[in-house]
């Protein structure tokens, strides 16, 4: 016992020595001692004074479960998905959302990962899986997993975002929750080689302008890459946090693309080929495209913009029993494909008037970077805003901002300033800031 | 103390200085000439942004091996647009009809219509794609293979390699032009000026030749030897795309609130933050001679406190089977010493108990 909870004890008990001597007859007293010592009048917290089930019996054996797992009080804390995210809710062509709400720092674990797949989990046999890179180089590869690992690695800590993520509120807010709002993300430690390192090994060619990226699984998902970004960041990775790459995330090896559309990031990556002329996949013609006003389509739109979101408060965790007057943190996530977060500006009225927050943790380029900001709370209802800025310059556009340039049916590279409602309960409510200009 | 104040005056206008002069440049020296618009940085001396990495040589690893001929074959097998990749062989609409009828339409809908909540393959039109739901009651844009994708390589492609969703990589050549024929007279699409009637073959050559209705209808143009540039010059201005924020700070302006309508909640699994023990789930694993052991045998042989032997007690059961199978079942089912026929449990038959002595036996091994 400290020597400060003890003179604590000794004053509650002189104090107690005093009333009863001095003061336990008067009626004004008792109001005194209200002021005095309120502990005394609090019921004590059962918690603190009986023993716990768990500090009263044996805990399970160390290796119990040889895979650690999560407390089983954490049960809630997973992924979500829904069937408006699927064709006729089947789950096999579907995206799971990561529940941001409950992430601390920068690092998704791995069970909590995104996912979307386009033909189901593929589970590859890694004794089975090949990597053949061809085309426009001096020398085409062949290489086994074991062979691939022994390149050189890097790690790198990035963000990778479906470019759907927030499609759903092109025409107006629709999930009231974080997770559904924004959780097409996550963030995570990737290691594994620069694809410059191998090129250089197999010399590319001048002609070279694109490369095919292709994958094993059912859908064989294919998108086409400039050779610049191939050259410039590109990596071909097979871990995540430390360990293989879970089977959701593209088991045993996908690329990564640093900052671009998760979508590029090719899973189970089987085939690299380069070329003069880009492929037209499926999935950068039919999807993955951006319908503007116009009717005319932007395809090949590779980077995820500069975006931001508050993550406390939001609608799962709103702000409860706080008391009128106190700090409280709101806090939230900036991230950006074109770069480095530099700045991040809090509204509290809907976007009149911002403050800046500040940054805080790692400051890493296309990585999540958390930001905070301290609010002394007043009970008013709010209108909570973040809005983030890079180094290239970019600044998070408003709803309408976005709006006027894109439209509202364009389904991907939505990146527009996010707003949480605060009411007079404390509840949060996902809302838009928003000029329609609607016939009456 | 004069030096100091100076010093911190100094400081605070080349703070203003660099960033008037670099505003919104970050902290790792980075460049604005990456091809998406973003920021290249310096990879030079072990150092690259916030990561050290290593300065070594690594040239000449001469990892893995050539692919052989056949290997390059069956792998390398894409299509695009200008016909590289497609394979010899004919298919005509008729028997694309067929083959839709019966391994497509249960998900994309009858001709291609949808409606089966999988993707829409037929209908809709170019100039639907200018439709913008601004307003509640507006008509949607239709991206249908017809009226949206500039390619009809993609869709072969794709076909092949993807479909049929249950068993991909399943179709024959000609059935891939047959589909292929079917998909684009179910679109009206055209070639050569000639409808593709039910007569109608379609091959290699003549594949060659479609030209999609919304061909031109994306933009930056990626083809030729300027495509490259295009995108460099698209992506060099942030309004081509909406990146266009602004970064006011006070008296920005106030806009309207829309809160949400209708709102979505059909969530899986359901909504929930709270932190309590999780409802414990059938197993379901459990034999049927494991549920009758655990109905009528479990409160003795659990442990070997009432003088029967423990499940799980290897030694004590390996003593028990000393007599031999017949005769532990015998006593299991006529009773011994302690234990009553049966346990007690005279609903069991013969054969019953035999399972549950098994059982037991087993897992006392």
């Amino acid at each position: 016992m400290s020597n400060i909870s003890e003179n604590n004890l000794e004053s509650t008990s002189s104090r107690r020595d005093f009333f009863k001597k001095t003061a336990a007859y008067s009626v004004s007293a008792i109001a005194a001692a209200a002021v005095l010592a309120p502990a005394k009048l609090l019921a004590d917290d059962e918690n603190i004074i009986h023993h716990t089930k768990w500090g009263t019996t044996l805990g399970d054996e160390l290796n119990k479960n040889p895979y650690g797992l999560p407390s089983k009080y954490e049960h809630n804390i997973v992924r979500r998905t829904s069937s408006l995210m699927s064709s006729a809710g089947d789950m096999h062509a579907a995206v799971s959302m990561t529940p941001l709400h409950e992430l601390s720092g920068i690092i998704t674990p791995n069970g909590l990962h995104f996912t979307r797949t386009h033909n189901g989990v593929a589970h590859v046999d890694p004794n089975k899986f090949r990597l053949m890179i061809h085309g426009l180089v001096e020398k085409p590869i062949v290489l086994t997993l074991d062979q691939l690992k022994q390149y050189p690695s890097e790690s790198r800590t990035l963000f990778l975002e479906c470019p759907a993520n927030g499609a759903a509120e092109w025409k107006g807010p629709q999930f009231n929750s974080l997770q559904f709002v924004k959780g097409m993300m996550s963030n995570a430690e990737w290691t594994g080689v620069r694809l410059s390192v191998i090129l250089d090994d197999l010399g590319l060619k001048p002609t070279a302008k694109w490369m095919l990226a292709e994958g094993s699984d059912g859908s064989e998902m294919s998108r086409t890459i400039p050779v610049e970004k191939v050259l410039d960041d590109a990596m071909i990775v097979w871990a995540q946090n430390g360990e293989a790459l879970r089977p959701e995330q593209g088991y045993p090896v996908r690329l990564m693309l640093p900052g671009w559309e998760a979508n590029l990031c090719i899973k189970y990556l089987k085939r690299l080929e380069f070329g003069k002329e880009p492929w037209y996949c499926k999935e950068e013609t039919s999807k993955y495209t951006v319908l503007t006003k116009s009717g005319k389509a932007i395809q090949h739109f590779y980077p995820l913009e500069v975006n931001s979101i508050i993550t406390s408060p939001c609608p799962e965790k709103p702000w409860k029993n706080l008391k009128k007057g106190q700090m409280i943190e709101i806090e939230g996530i900036a991230w950006s494909g074109h770069g480095t977060i530099t700045n991040v500006d809090i509204s509290l009225d809907g976007g009149d008037n911002y403050v800046e927050a500040q940054l805080k943790g790692l400051v890493l380029p296309k990585s999540w970077t958390r930001f905070s900001y301290m609010h002394k709370y007043d009970g008013k209802p709010m209108l909570i805003q973040s809005r983030s800025i890079d180094d290239s310059g970019n600044v998070q556009p408003s709803v309408s901002q976005e709006k006027d340039i894109i439209g509202v049916e364009g389904v991907y590279h939505r990146n527009s300033i996010v707003t949480w409602e605060i009411r007079k309960d404390g509840s949060v409510h996902n809302v838009q800031v928003r000029t329609d200009n609607c016939p009456a | 103390m004069k030096l100091t104040s100076k010093l911190i005056v100094a400081t605070a206008a080349l703070a203003l200085t660099s960033t008037l002069a670099f505003a919104g440049s970050g902290p790792y020296n980075g460049t604005k000439d990456a091809l998406d618009g973003g920021m290249t940085y310096p990879r030079a001396n072990g150092v690259e942004t916030a990561y050290s990495y290593n300065t070594q040589a690594m040239k000449k690893l001469n990892y893995g091996r050539v692919p052989t001929a056949n290997e390059l074959k069956a792998w390398d097998m894409d299509m695009m647009p200008d016909g590289t990749g497609y394979p010899e062989g004919s298919g005509s609409v008729e028997e694309g009809d067929e083959l839709y009828e019966a391994q497509c339409a249960s998900c994309h809908g009858e001709f291609g219509a949808g409606g089966k909540g999988y993707p829409t393959l037929a209908g809709g039109s170019v100039e639907s794609l200018k439709n913008q739901r601004t307003c509640p009651g507006k008509d949607a844009p239709t991206r249908t293979f017809g009226s949206y994708w500039p390619q009809v390589s993609t869709l072969m492609w794709y076909i092949r390699d993807a479909m049929p969703y249950a068993h991909p990589k399943s179709f024959t050549n000609d059935e891939l032009y047959a589909m292929t024929a079917y998909l684009l007279a179910a679109n009206e699409i055209t070639i050569d000026g000639e409808e593709l009637d039910d007569e109608y073959v379609l091959n290699k050559e003549k594949l060659m030749k479609v030209k999609m209705p919304n061909r031109d209808g994306f933009y930056p143009n990626i083809d030729g030897p300027d495509g490259v540039e295009n995108v460099r010059k698209f992506f060099a201005n942030p309004k081509n795309y909406g990146a266009v924020g602004t970064r006011c700070m006070k008296d920005c302006g106030k806009e309207k609130i829309m809160r949400i309508g209708m709102e979505i909640t059909n969530v899986v699994p359901p909504y929930s933050t709270v932190r309590d023990l999780p409802v414990e789930k059938e197993t379901g694993s459990k034999s049927a001679a494991e549920k009758m052991y655990d109905a009528s045998c479990v409160v003795c042989h659990k442990t070997d406190a009432m003088g029967a032997p423990a499940v799980g007690d290897h030694d004590a059961w390996a003593t028990v089977m000393e007599q031999g199978i017949d005769k532990v079942n015998h006593n299991s089912i006529n009773g011994l010493g302690g234990m009553p026929p049966k346990g007690g449990a005279m609903d069991l038959t013969d054969e019953q108990v035999k399972d549950i002595v098994k059982f037991m036996v087993e897992s006392s091994k």
